[in-house]
């Protein structure tokens, strides 16, 4: 057998990885794949019909129910991406043993395949909701996507930096557990961030996950007017700026991150 | 090659940091030559292994290697309890560049012949006897062509003649490739082995016949 080049054995090991934890995710215990579908679905229909039933049909130019569901895609892109990415590293632990597979590895792949996973997830609801008669064909579809992609890549980003960080002083995670919970509602989910009275919405806005939420909405509507001062370009200088602090760390512990 | 450079090496314990097991040690072992590495007790020959194959870190120091080098035979840290033998050993094929359909199956039916796991390879591997486990992981080392392979105190358990028929493939791989090996019986060194290394306090002693590192490990011994 020749020697193969780095890019080939990244390549062999990005596959298998993915295989095998794919593998685990969908089958590793009675009906996984269907819980894993069922979970977000719910969690998506629930707030919906929550939210069409008690509150306003239309959140300035936008159809409530999908306002909601675009929101929370967005916002489960970061969230389970991110969560995913920070486990790797104690998840794959015993595979470091073989030299090929390096952390970051099964942090890419374990990013990939939530995104996948989610993939399936929003083409059952949207699905859904076309044969409610709902208007599922997005207007921008290149400025939904990069909405998305810049979600994804913060996620990796903040992935990369919190598994490090959680190697080091395990005690930080539960810190940043009880940072992170607000996320959720401070990333203008349910509550539109153009209802918040400034300076409050300002102050929002640093954070950029609001902004990956905000823009995926208004790739999706034409006639939504998202919050001003939205802006795609911070969301990727905060997720570059992450993704790279992430690796510099990976480079840094790469010894200590692969010895128990 | 193998060129192994001011590789230091001590452990973390519940106490704080380890005496150092390895103090600089400094080798150049060429490719197609087997090496026996002979030291007395706690001398750092497994540690010294572990880190030429790769599953564990030096704390100062490097390892570069320009072959390919098996990681240590029989280890069994890298399989996943709850994915069945023959998902592990696709996996480990997988990353070693078996990827296409023809090669995976190959190597897949080779595994399951050798380990003797019959219907037990579609299992989880959590349900195997510590027997079944490590004839799975001396078969995956086997089935994987690496130019040097590494072996510590390779003894791989299992019934008389599983026994024997790891002994042959031993034999054949150490005509094939290069090896470098732990073991204790002298008889064993001598009969694979043409060089030798010597571990004696933290430091590596290369030598081109595998007698000479015997006596100079025996001649270190108390009296």
């Amino acid at each position: 057998m020749a020697t193969r080049s780095p890019w080939q054995v990244m390549w062999s090991v990005w596959s298998a990885l993915f295989l095998r934890e794919a593998l685990a995710r969908l089958f590793s215990s009675r009906g996984a794949w269907a819980w894993l579908l069922l979970e977000p679905i719910f969690h998506i229909a629930y707030l919906v019909i929550i939210f069409t039933i008690i509150r306003v049909h239309y959140v300035s130019g936008f159809d409530t129910g999908l306002w909601i569901v675009v929101g929370l895609l967005a916002y489960f892109t970061f969230e389970r991406a991110s969560g995913q990415t920070a486990n790797a590293i104690n998840a794959n632990k015993s595979l470091f043993s073989y030299r090929q597979v390096q952390p970051i590895d099964s942090m890419v792949v374990r990013a990939f395949l939530e995104v996948l996973l989610l993939s399936v997830v929003a083409i059952v609801i949207f699905s859904a909701a076309a044969m409610l008669e709902h208007d599922v064909l997005p207007h921008d579809p290149f400025e939904l996507f990069l909405a998305i992609f810049g979600l994804w890549l913060l996620a990796l980003g903040w992935g990369l930096v919190r598994a490090v960080l959680h190697d080091l002083v395990p005690e930080l995670e539960i810190v940043l557990n009880f940072i992170m919970k607000p996320m959720y509602i401070i990333s203008g989910v349910m509550v539109p961030l153009a209802s918040i009275p400034l300076p409050y919405r300002d102050w929002l806005l640093y954070n950029p996950v609001a902004h990956g939420v905000e823009a995926a909405r208004a790739g999706f509507s034409a006639t939504y007017h998202p919050v001003s001062g939205l802006s795609v370009s911070y969301l990727f200088a905060f997720a570059l700026v992450l993704f790279f602090t992430g690796l510099l760390l990976m480079r840094r512990f790469a010894v200590r991150l692969v010895t128990a | 090659m193998i060129v192994v450079t001011d590789v230091h090496k001590r452990y973390q314990t519940d106490h704080g940091l380890g005496l150092w097991v390895l103090k600089g040690v400094n080798l150049t072992i060429p490719r197609n030559v087997n090496v026996g590495l002979v030291g007395c007790n706690g001398a750092g020959k497994s540690t010294l292994l572990r880190i030429i194959g790769g599953v564990d870190q030096p704390n100062k120091g490097i390892v570069q290697r320009t072959c390919r080098v098996s990681w240590p035979m029989g280890y069994g840290g890298g399989l996943q309890g709850s994915l069945s033998g023959r998902q592990n050993a696709k996996f480990v094929c997988r990353i070693h560049g078996y990827t296409s359909h023809a090669d995976l199956q190959d190597r897949l039916q080779y595994i399951k012949d050798f380990a003797q796991l019959g219907e037990s390879f579609d299992e989880p591997v959590k349900t195997y006897s510590s027997g079944m486990k490590s004839r799975l992981q001396f078969a995956l080392s086997l089935a994987i062509e690496f130019d040097v392979y590494i072996s510590d105190e390779v003894t791989a358990a299992g019934d008389a003649s599983f026994t024997n028929k790891a002994a042959a493939a031993f034999k054949g791989l150490a005509d094939k490739a290069g090896l470098i090996m732990v073991s204790h019986g002298e008889a064993t060194l001598k009969q694979f082995c043409q060089s030798g290394i010597w571990l004696n306090q933290g430091q590596a002693h290369w030598f081109e016949k595998i007698d000479d590192a015997l006596v100079a490990y025996k001649e270190s011994l108390p009296q």
